[in-house]
C-alpha cells in the first residue's frame, strides 16, 4: 500500500512537469496547427535559461517551500527567456513560411536542433545541477503514511499548480483568454469577429513556451540537467496531449496527469508479474498513445476547449 | 522537337552533376597527395551508398506514397542488428552464421516490425502518424537497450564478420595483398584498402539494383496509385483502390531498403549498438529526402551523399581548431538550419521528380534516350 502511495506521489511530481509541457504544445496545435517538435527543446532552453540566472542571484533572500527564493527568480527569467525565443522563432521562421501542417512539423524539427546545437555548443554535453542542496523526506509524511517526499517535490506540485490555476483564470476571466479560446477553437472565425488573432497567436506563444520553460526548469530540478532532456521527455508530452485530445488545453492537463502518473506507475507492473522494467516507462506511454489514436482519435476530452 | 523538352537536362542537374564531380576530383586528389588515405575515402564511399540506400527506402514511403515515417531509425536497427545477431561472435543469442544467410535475417526482422507498425498507424492522419511511429521506434530502441541478454544492451554487438568474410576468393582477399607484375611487387596494399573495395562494390551493386526497381515500380501503375494517394487519398478510394493495401506495401518495401541499408551497415562497421538507433539517425534521412527532392529517387541519393559531406566534413573542420564550437553542435546546427532553409527557400528539393515519372517512349518528338 505504502508502495502505491510511494509510486503515486512520485506520479504528482512527474505529473505535474508534463502537465506544464504539454499545455504549451496543445496551444501551439490548436493555434498554429501543426505538432512542434522544438517544444521540447523549448523546455530545456528554459531550464538553462534558469540555470545561468540562479548562477547570478542565486543565494539571494531566504527559502519559499525549501528553495531559495533565488531560485524562483531564475525561473521567470527562464520562462520569460523562451518566450522571447519562441516569439522571435515565430516571426522568424514559422511566420514567412508558405507551407502546409506538414512543412510546419519538419521545420520545427529543424528549429529544435538549432536550439539544441546552441545549448550544446554553450554548456556542452556534460550533466549539470542547479546549486540548490537536496533535502530528504519530509519526516511527517514519512513517518505517517510511509511515503518519501521532499519539499522539492512539493515545490514543484504547488509551482505547477500556481502556474496552472493563473492559466486557467486568464483563459477564463480576462477578455485575452476569451480571445485565445475564441481563435483556438476557429481561427477564421476569430479574425472575422474582429480579434485580432495576429497579436493571440503571438500571446499564445509566449503563455505555451513560459510554461513550457517552467516544466523543463522543474525536470532540471527532479532529475539534471542536459541538452537533452526537452527533446528526451517530449514524446511523453505528446502522449498526454494526444490522450488529453489535441487542441485542448484542458484536455492536455488531464492527459498530462494521467501519462505522468502511469509513466511512475509502472514498476507495478513487475510487482504483479509482468515482466515489464521501469526502463520501459515512456515505452508504456507510447503504445498508450498509440492505443488511444486508434480508438479515440480526438482523445478523451476531444470537443472541451 | 517536342514543346515538352523533358528530355533534357535542366540547369539545375547539370550544376549538381558538375559540383559532384568537382567534389569526386577534389577526394581524388586529396588521396593522391596522401592527405587522405584511401581505406578511409572508401569508407567514406560506402556510408554515402548507405545513406542513399536509407534515403531511397524512406522516399518510397513519404515521396511517393505521403507516409510521415519517423520510424527509419527503428527499421535501419533491426536490419543491422539481425545480421549482427546471426553472425557475431559476440552474439549473445547465435553467431556464425553466414553474413549472406543473415541477411534475410535482418530483412524479416524489418519486414515483421513494418507490418507491426504499419498496419495501426498507417489509417491515422499524416501527424498522428509521425509522432505515433517516433514513438514505437523508441519502443524498438528501449527494448534493444535493455534486453542484453538477446541483444548485448547498451555495449553493442562486437565480432560481426566482414560480408565476404566465408566466401572461397574474395574472403581470402581480406588479408595484406600484393600484386606481382613479372616477379615485381607492383602495388601493396593493406587489408582495409581491399576489404574498403569489396565493401564498395557489394553496396554499388545493391545501391544500383535498388535504384532500377524502384524506377521500374515508380513509373509502372502501382507507383501511379501510389502518387495519386499521396496527392488525395479520398481520390483514390473513390476510383476503388485499396489504399490501405497500397500504403502497406509501400510501406514494407521502404522499410526493407532501410534494413538492407542497416545490414551492409552492420558489414561496414563491424559494431552496432542502441546508439544507431537514436531519433537523430531517422531525422538526418528525412533532411536528406527533402533536400534531394521529395518522390525523387535521384534527390534521394544526392541527399544522402549530402548528409555523409555534412557529417565528416564537420569533424574535419572541427578538427584543425579553428571553430570555436564542438563538431556535435555544428552539426545539429548545419542539419537545423538546412532544414528550414529547405523548406523556406526550396520546398521542392534541389531534384525534384520531373522526367523520372515519365516513361522514355512516351516522350515523343523522336527523341530516343
Amino acid at each position: 500500500m505504502a508502495q502505491i502511495l510511494q509510486y503515486l506521489a512520485n506520479g504528482l511530481v512527474f505529473s505535474s512537469i508534463i502537465i506544464l509541457g504539454s499545455i504549451g504544445l496543445s496551444l501551439v496545435y490548436s493555434i498554429a496547427d501543426f505538432a512542434n517538435f522544438a517544444h521540447g527543446d523549448t523546455m530545456t532552453l528554459g531550464a538553462y535559461g534558469a540555470f545561468v540566472a540562479f548562477g547570478v542571484f542565486g543565494g539571494l533572500g531566504g527559502t519559499v517551500l525549501g528553495l531559495p527564493i533565488g531560485f524562483f527568480l531564475a525561473l521567470a527569467v527562464g520562462m520569460a527567456l523562451a518566450a522571447v525565443v519562441a516569439v522571435l522563432t515565430h516571426v522568424l521562421v514559422y511566420k514567412p513560411l508558405d507551407t502546409d501542417s506538414i512543412g510546419l512539423l519538419i521545420t520545427s524539427i529543424g528549429v529544435a536542433f538549432v536550439y539544441r546545437a546552441v545549448l550544446q555548443g554553450t554548456f556542452g554535453t556534460d550533466f549539470l545541477q542547479y546549486d540548490i542542496r537536496r533535502s530528504g523526506p519530509i519526516p511527517l509524511l514519512l513517518d505517517t503514511l510511509d511515503v518519501a517526499v521532499t519539499q522539492r517535490d512539493v515545490a514543484i506540485i504547488v509551482s505547477a499548480a500556481v502556474l496552472v490555476v493563473g492559466l486557467h483564470l486568464l483563459l477564463q476571466r480576462t477578455t485575452l483568454g476569451r480571445k485565445m479560446r475564441a481563435t483556438a477553437d476557429n481561427p477564421d472565425l476569430a479574425r472575422v469577429s474582429g480579434i485580432r488573432t495576429d497579436r493571440v497567436i503571438l500571446v499564445m506563444w509566449v503563455v505555451g513556451s513560459a510554461l513550457a520553460a517552467a516544466g523543463g526548469v522543474f525536470l532540471a530540478l527532479y532529475s539534471q540537467l542536459d541538452p537533452r532532456i526537452g527533446f528526451n521527455i517530449l514524446l511523453v508530452v505528446f502522449a498526454a496531449v494526444i490522450l488529453g485530445g489535441i487542441g485542448s488545453v484542458y484536455g492536455a492537463m488531464l492527459g498530462g496527469l494521467l501519462i505522468g502518473m502511469l509513466h511512475e506507475l509502472t514498476p507495478l507492473l513487475s510487482d504483479v508479474g509482468l515482466p515489464i522494467s521501469n526502463a520501459y516507462a515512456p515505452a508504456v506511454a507510447f503504445v498508450i498513445m498509440v492505443a488511444v489514436l486508434l480508438v479515440r482519435p480526438r482523445g478523451i476530452a476531444g470537443d472541451m476547449t | 522537337m517536342s514543346t515538352l523538352d523533358v528530355g533534357a537536362y535542366s540547369a539545375r542537374e547539370k550544376g549538381v552533376v558538375g559540383l559532384l564531380g568537382a567534389l569526386g576530383a577534389f577526394l581524388l586528389l586529396a588521396v593522391v597527395t596522401g592527405f587522405l588515405a584511401p581505406a578511409y575515402l572508401l569508407y567514406l564511399v560506402g556510408l554515402s551508398a548507405m545513406y542513399m540506400l536509407l534515403s531511397m527506402g524512406l522516399n518510397v514511403q513519404w515521396g511517393y506514397g505521403g507516409m510521415i515515417n519517423f520510424s527509419v531509425a527503428a527499421f535501419f536497427g533491426l536490419g543491422a542488428y539481425g545480421t549482427a545477431l546471426l553472425t557475431a561472435s559476440g552474439s549473445p543469442i547465435s553467431g556464425g552464421v553466414s553474413p549472406v544467410i543473415a541477411l534475410f535475417g535482418g530483412l524479416g526482422l524489418a519486414a515483421v516490425l513494418a507490418v507491426i507498425i504499419g498496419y495501426p498507424t498507417l489509417k491515422l492522419r499524416d501527424d498522428y502518424l509521425a509522432i505515433a511511429s517516433l514513438g514505437l521506434a523508441e519502443v524498438v530502441r528501449i527494448f534493444i537497450l535493455n534486453e542484453s541478454q538477446w541483444t548485448a544492451g547498451s555495449a553493442g554487438l562486437t565480432g560481426i564478420p566482414l560480408f565476404f568474410s566465408d566466401w572461397p576468393i574474395l574472403g581470402d582477399l581480406t588479408y595484406p595483398y600484393v600484386f606481382y607484375v613479372g616477379g615485381a611487387p607492383l602495388f601493396y596494399t593493406t587489408q582495409s584498402v581491399v576489404t574498403s573495395l569489396l565493401n564498395v562494390v557489394l553496396v554499388t551493386v545493391i545501391v544500383a539494383a535498388v535504384y532500377l526497381f524502384l524506377r521500374r515500380i515508380h513509373r509502372s501503375p502501382w507507383g501511379r496509385v501510389l502518387r495519386t494517394i499521396r496527392t488525395d487519398e479520398d481520390l483514390a478510394e473513390t476510383l476503388g483502390k485499396n489504399t490501405f493495401a497500397f500504403k502497406m506495401q509501400a510501406f514494407v518495401i521502404g522499410s526493407l531498403i532501410m534494413a538492407l541499408a542497416g545490414v551492409f551497415y552492420s558489414h561496414l562497421v563491424l559494431f552496432v549498438s542502441p546508439q544507431d538507433l537514436q531519433p537523430i539517425t531517422t531525422f538526418y534521412v528525412w533532411v536528406a529526402v527533402i533536400l534531394g527532392g521529395t518522390g525523387s529517387d535521384r534527390g534521394a541519393m544526392l541527399g544522402g551523399f549530402t548528409i555523409v559531406a555534412i557529417q565528416q566534413g564537420t569533424r574535419f573542420m572541427t578538427d584543425t581548431g579553428a571553430l570555436p564550437i564542438g563538431a556535435a553542435p555544428l552539426r545539429l546546427m548545419l542539419v537545423g538550419l538546412l532544414i528550414i532553409f529547405i523548406v523556406r527557400l526550396r520546398p521542392e528539393g534541389i531534384l525534384p521528380p520531373e522526367r523520372e515519372l515519365i516513361w522514355p517512349d512516351s516522350l515523343g518528338g523522336g527523341r530516343d534516350e
